[in-house]
């Protein structure tokens, strides 16, 4: 605040007088600085506080901003594949999944089952490994430290099981134009089995350890309630949509990119909206997909791994959007192509960005504790947020 | 908040899981005295086998970070047969591969129409100084010790039939 100089000797009435100067005193500004463990990277928030209880609150983004869609403009299809796995570092193969299948209808080429059945096993296991990070985090973010232990634990199995199929464990790169880069090692479908039994057990007990426990209840019951509407209109998606009573999933709704129609599944809403709800959602999605994977590993049809692509990939012109429900909500890609071998724009709609557009009105009359409670039930990665 | 009996049902639920595991072994591997095994597709370094190369710079070119560095030059070699004419054939000079700015996306491997390139599950190389991450052309030679095998691939995969 400026300091007003007053030189005694000229202005000595003045000095006991009374200046008439309204004074903020009533709130303090909290930076929720962009380096804090409990924003999920490097989010800030400026929150205008009136004791412990939140008045407004402004997300301010862009700290992790690395420029996705310029660098597309000079990258090739397959580079492009490489880059895009790192917008959402937590669910990479989902990342590149709605990209592939933009790339292929404008090409008018079709993945072989074989892949196509892959790519969806692949996409959901990379949603169980997100989602078992979140059932950790979150129980973390509320103040319990084991259920983060045993997220990272159980998500290791998985992890394994990416990696002996494509390379890498955080970022996969595996998905091609046509299909996918190579086939599967010997014994994976057996792998995979047990390991998503696995995954069902270590649901069972983060039910039992997080989700049953009275203190999680408390902090969590009623916090952060997102209305309908509200949410839909703010272009919220995803689980945070479905916890609010919204039945709509773009695997069973949108465009057929993966054969989810071709298995029994079932999503999963709440009536609350609440976090507690939000939780409850991702949980039953968990068990879901890994009930899903097990389904898909008795249908796996045998077949080539890649369909027919010329040598020199060139998408002819043309524009497309293409969107999938990637673990965080819905992610599509717009590519514009001009024939050349890459593509001319692409623009990048991710789900983080709508869900924390809600953040002002959400965080609006709360306490301080459950800023970060509703911060972890929504679930963003910083890195799907700024791109 | 919950009442009082399912407060303590909840807790002691909560308290048999960590009690379980307590009792089970633990999964942690101490990783510099022990180490995992990790799978043969791993992506750990990327190794050259320098008679394959032929400078096409197909790699160079499709890495999306531009960490290949290659220079190479011509030269003549006697003709092969009696009455023959003189070959020209690339030699290649220097072949880098920045392993700071490396993104391990594989596009090299792939792109390589000679097999010169191969992928190698070795992870441990880190350094001092970042300038001692760009591997010149025979450290990838010594990388080629490490890549494994082709493994078979799971049941239902097209096998290529080799091309007579």
């Amino acid at each position: 605040m400026t300091s007003f100089e007053v030189d005694p000797k000229l202005y000595s009435p003045l000095a006991d007088s009374q200046l008439n100067v309204e004074l903020d005193t009533g709130d303090m500004i909290l930076n929720i600085g962009p380096q804090h463990p409990a924003t999920h990277g490097t989010l800030r928030l400026v929150v205008r506080l009136d004791g412990e209880r939140v008045i407004k609150a402004d997300p301010v983004i862009g700290y992790m901003h690395r420029g996705y869609e310029k660098l597309t403009e000079y990258r090739t299809y397959p580079q492009i594949t490489t880059l895009v796995n790192r917008i959402d570092w937590l669910s990479s193969f989902a990342n590149e999944v709605p990209f592939i299948g933009a790339a292929e209808k404008l090409m008018n080429i079709e993945a072989t089952p074989r892949a196509l059945y892959i790519r969806t096993i692949l996409t959901e296991m990379a949603r169980i490994s997100t989602f078992l990070l979140f059932l950790g985090e979150m129980g973390l973010q509320v103040g319990a430290i084991t259920p983060a232990f045993f997220g990272f634990r159980d998500r290791e199995y998985t992890l394994n099981l990416i990696e002996s199929a494509t390379g890498g464990r955080f970022h996969p790169n595996y998905n091609r134009i046509g299909g996918l880069k190579e086939d599967l090692p010997w014994g994976w479908v057996a792998e995979c089995r047990n390991t998503m039994k696995k995954m069902l057990d270590s649901c069972d007990e983060f039910e039992d350890l997080v989700m049953g426990n009275p203190i999680f209840q408390a902090r969590t019951r009623g916090i952060g309630i997102i209305p309908a509407e509200l949410g839909a209109s703010y272009g919220v998606s995803g689980s945070n949509l479905r916890a609010s009573g919204v039945d709509w999933d773009l695997r069973r709704d949108g465009e057929p990119l993966l054969p989810y129609n071709e298995i029994e599944w079932k999503t999963f809403t709440h009536q609350d909206g609440d976090s507690f709800a939000r939780y409850w959602v991702r949980l039953q999605e968990t068990r879901e997909s890994a009930r899903m994977i097990l389904q898909l590993l008795e249908q796996l049809p045998a077949g080539p791994i890649m369909a027919k692509v010329p040598r020199i990939i060139k998408v002819p012109e043309g524009e497309i959007y293409v969107n999938a429900e990637n673990p965080l909500g819905e992610m599509g890609y717009y590519i514009i192509s001009k024939g050349a071998t890459g593509p001319f724009r692409v623009k990048i709609r991710t789900a983080s960005f709508s869900n924390v557009s809600i953040l002002p009105w959400l965080l609006q009359g709360i306490y301080v504790p459950d800023v970060i409670t509703v911060l972890a039930s929504l679930y963003f990665i910083l890195g799907d947020i700024d791109r | 908040m919950p009442s009082f009996g399912d407060s303590v049902k909840g807790m002691s639920k909560g308290l048999g899981v960590t009690l379980k595991t307590m009792l089970k072994p633990a999964v942690t591997v101490h990783y510099p005295h022990e180490k995992e095994e990790v799978t043969p597709r791993a992506r750990g370094v990327i190794a050259l086998k320098e008679e394959n190369c032929t400078v096409c710079m197909l790699c160079a070119r499709s890495c999306p970070d531009w960490c290949i560095y290659i220079e190479g030059h011509k030269e003549k070699r006697p003709a092969r047969r009696e009455g023959g004419r003189e070959r020209t054939v690339s030699v290649l000079d220097r072949f880098d591969i920045d392993y700071a700015l490396c993104m391990y996306c594989g596009i090299c491997v792939e792109v390589c129409p000679f097999d010169a390139l191969h992928w190698s599950p070795e992870y441990e190389y880190s350094e001092f100084s970042i300038a001692s991450l760009l591997h010149d052309k025979e450290k990838l030679g010594e990388w080629e010790a490490t890549v494994p095998e082709a493994e078979p691939l799971e049941l239902g995969a097209e096998v290529k039939k080799a091309k007579k």
